[in-house]
């Protein structure tokens, strides 16, 4: 153990005597890593009290020009941040207007950027970005996604991300397609299930609150009612079926209520009426109606629809 | 008031008052109020007859009088024309409050107008003799029967409008042996109640239809027993509010207990607390607790039990009319008050495009307003508009209201167009009733009856065009199914049209 220590510590003397530059530069790094918003001259002088200035500036010119840092200008004093390393990357092997198309997707993050958008930003001509954008492609830097709010429009954001839900529309969407059925087999399912908690109501005996009570079912009990169903492919969370069941409540079937611990709870409910009288007629459900006259084309004593609900 | 509206009273007038009422009334209702001499110049009827037809029309209440200066002027009530829509109804009501008699007793009123109690209970005794039900008329059970309407402030007082009178219901002492002397065709007798009339307490049985759709709501939201609490509550109502107050005044919990221990609910009665909790706390908002003292004090929420009925009313309208998806829509708008459309494709679940169709349909249809709201200082680009919809209560009930008229109004024509198409047969059919009755009367047996209704040509009384062929028969049972069936959906239109009117009532 301590042999080892001591081989350490020469090791690092060793180093520091061949190479103090590299010393100072792994430290002003890891300062920098640890400070993600930028590291500032007096920030260094601070942690580095005994680099004389000259020999900082030739450090931090170097570490600039590989490309390790980007150059801030913030409240007149200047910011150094660490450049995280896919971008280092994309550093070598690429020329200046790569280098910019790169840097504006990037700052597009998951929610992508229309092509539009970056000719307007970079200022390339057409055919030129297209080609860029090409190239980027092919190594990966970047991808094109569909969004699901333009089936035509095409985002690029970089490779390595995961799709914004605004993009890709969550759990509801599957190659830019709204799954409607999916959806409308959902929610009847949820409703299926808080029918059958209503169900149960009949056969309790403890008072007409403890008979209420027995209705309510929290989001997650649905949720863990649909996952055991198997019938979605996709993973749900809970928030997406609270998104079905919201669904529900906008239907009239479902109550929603906030119970004491914070949670949503949901039950079924009977609505407050009957279908109306009007609608039960045909002139309720007229589509004509606004042709419907005593003279004309469209009148009572000869309507085809009132004869037709006649027979 | 729409033309809608005035050809719906229009025609209501001639089915039931002829034409020359409907002439009278409808130049009211183009003119508003004017005098006699006017209305006389304007329809071109004789003066008598206009004076008889303004006769009829105050009579049943449709017409107002006042003093102007030069003269008498006359206007039209068109609400009143419209609750005669509402007569079986209400004559239903009375039958299952108070029983047969009664329901005659309500009937004669209403065919009259006004009437004083000695006549009713006359006219009631001859229709009973008449009519083939088992009913055995008598005078005192008719007179007990009126007073129990009266007793239940169904029939009121007529009191001149000038004076500022609280309605009296009063019963005069009535000369029974008069009456009976009076039946039997004696004509002087005096039953001691001349001038004093009577007529239907209309406010009070609009109000009874309002209680039963608010209970019969509960029980559907909750269950029998809290629908019977309802009622409880609205009984404890009635006692210490004026009728059409929009909120009743707290009701104590003691009070609530006392009144639910008379009904027959064992399980009510066991459970009110938690019962009124129940409907408390249901999202329909019909009671609310207002305080604590003396075990919790509750008031009964008219103006917003009728406002989330309307509520419910349109959503089934926009339901039925442009489907589920579309009142998913509908709600969600009302939930949101004002919300963009991008929002509502996302939260109502529906793809965008047929979100899309479906709001703007509705936006076309006028059950769903757009409010535009533009981001100031900058150029009218559309990218810098905002569109929210949202939905006006109000104006969507005027339109339902007019909805309904028109449907009325429609139902009714096509009733008279198949009427009076297949009059001749209606009428064939009324004179062989006649006549069998007839026949009856002359002492003929069954099988004698038989031989000559089936056996027209060696029949000495009838002519061969006043048989029925089998194919005739036929369709006159068609036609009277289609007649009743107009008339079926008269009443069920005219219910969504109640309840409408009583949300506009209280709003």
């Amino acid at each position: 153990m301590e042999i080892e220590a001591g081989t350490s510590k020469k090791q690092d003397a060793t180093n520091a005597d061949t190479n103090p530059f590299e010393i100072i530069e792994q430290k002003i790094l890891a300062l920098a890593q640890a400070r993600p918003k930028g590291i500032s001259d007096k920030d260094l002088i601070i942690e580095m009290p005994d680099l004389p200035t000259v020999q900082r500036a030739q450090i931090i010119n170097k570490l600039l020009s590989q490309g390790h840092f980007d150059l801030f200008k913030q409240g007149g004093s200047l910011l150094y941040r660490l450049r995280d390393p896919s971008k280092a990357k994309i550093a070598k092997g690429a020329d200046n207007e790569e280098k910019i198309v790169y840097s504006i997707i990037e700052e597009a993050g998951n929610k992508g950027i229309w092509i539009r958008d970056i000719r307007f930003k970079s200022n390339l001509m057409p055919t030129q970005l297209s080609k860029i954008l090409k190239s980027l492609e092919i190594k990966k830097f970047i991808k094109a996604v569909k969004s699901v709010a333009a089936s035509k429009k095409k985002v690029y954001m970089l490779y390595n991300l995961e799709p914004d839900t605004s993009v890709t529309g969550g759990a509801w969407y599957q190659d830019q397609d709204f799954e409607a059925e999916f959806v409308d087999v959902l929610n009847q399912q949820c409703y299926r299930f808080l029918e059958k908690k209503r169900e149960q109501m009949n056969s309790c005996r403890g008072g007409p609150i403890m008979a209420r009570n027995v209705t309510f079912a929290s989001s997650k009990e649905v949720w863990k009612f649909i996952s055991d169903l198997g019938i979605s492919k996709v993973k749900l969370s809970v928030e997406d079926l609270e998104m079905i069941l919201n669904t529900l409540v906008y239907d009239g079937k479902v109550e929603r209520t906030l119970s004491g611990d914070g949670s949503i709870l949901y039950r079924a409910i009977e609505p407050l009426l009957d279908s109306p009288g009007l609608i039960k007629s045909t002139c309720g459900v007229c589509p004509v109606r606004k042709h419907c006259c005593d003279i004309g084309d469209v009148t009572p004593t000869k309507c085809q629809y009132i004869t037709e609900w006649l027979e | 008031m729409s033309v809608m509206c005035r050809k719906l009273c229009s025609s209501i007038l001639f089915e039931h008052f002829g034409q020359i009422v409907q002439c009278v009334a409808e130049d009211l209702f183009k003119h508003g109020a004017r005098p006699l001499e006017l209305i006389r110049y304007a329809t071109q009827l004789p003066l008598t007859k206009v004076k008889e037809a303004l006769c009829v029309l105050i009579k049943h209440g449709f017409v107002r009088y006042s003093q102007a200066e030069k003269g008498l002027e006359f206007s039209l009530i068109y609400e009143n024309v419209l609750l005669v829509l509402r007569y079986p109804k209400y004559m239903f009501f009375v039958k299952t409050m108070c029983g047969d008699e009664s329901e005659m007793i309500l009937e004669e009123v209403l065919m009259n107008g006004y009437i004083t109690a000695s006549e009713v209970i006359t006219k009631a005794y001859k229709k009973i003799e008449q009519s083939p039900s088992g009913l055995q008329p008598s005078v005192p059970v008719l007179k007990e029967k009126f007073e129990l309407l009266v007793k239940n402030q169904f029939l009121i007082h007529t009191v001149e409008e000038r004076r500022n009178e609280k309605p009296d219901f009063i019963l005069p002492n009535l000369n029974l042996t008069a009456i009976i002397k009076k039946i039997e065709g004696d004509n002087n007798s005096d039953p001691g109640d001349s001038k004093i009339y009577w007529k239907v307490n209309f406010d009070r049985l609009i109000q009874d239809l309002r209680d039963q759709i608010i209970v019969s709501a509960i029980r559907r939201r909750l269950d029998e027993n809290a629908g019977e609490l309802m009622r409880q509550l609205i009984f404890l109502m009635y006692l210490r509010t004026a009728s059409w107050a929009h909120t009743s005044n707290p009701i104590p919990l003691t009070e609530i207990k006392e009144a639910v221990k008379k009904t027959n609910y064992p399980l009510l009665t066991h459970h009110v607390d938690q019962y009124l909790h129940l409907i408390e706390e249901d999202s329909s908002q019909f009671l609310k607790r207002v305080g604590d003292s003396g075990g919790g004090q509750f008031s009964v929420n008219m103006k917003e039990a009728f406002e989330q009925l309307a509520w419910a009313t349109l959503e089934n309208i926009v339901m039925e009319r442009f489907g589920s998806k579309a009142a998913r829509i509908f709600r969600l708008v009302r939930d949101k008050k004002y919300i963009e459309q991008e929002q509502i494709q996302q939260l109502a679940m529906i793809p965008a495009k047929e979100a899309k169709h479906l709001t703007y349909t509705l936006l076309q249809e006028n059950y769903i307003q757009m409010q535009e709201m533009k981001k100031s200082g900058v150029s009218a680009a559309p990218i810098k508009t905002f569109f929210l919809f949202h939905i006006d209560l109000n104006v969507v009930v005027y339109m339902e209201v007019e909805h309904c008229y028109h449907a009325l109004y429609n139902i009714m024509q096509r009733r008279e167009y198949e009427v009076n198409s297949n009059k001749r047969m209606i009428d064939k059919q009324l004179r062989m009733q006649t006549l069998t009755t007839n026949l009856k009367e002359h002492g003929a047996t069954e099988e004698q009856l038989a031989e000559v209704l089936t056996k027209p040509l060696q029949s000495n009384y009838l002519q061969i065009a006043d048989m029925m062929t089998p194919s005739e028969k036929q369709q006159l049972d068609k036609v009277q199914n289609t007649i009743k069936k107009l008339g079926i959906t008269e009443l069920q239109i005219d219910d969504t049209l109640f309840l409408l009117t009583m949300y506009l009532r209280y709003h």
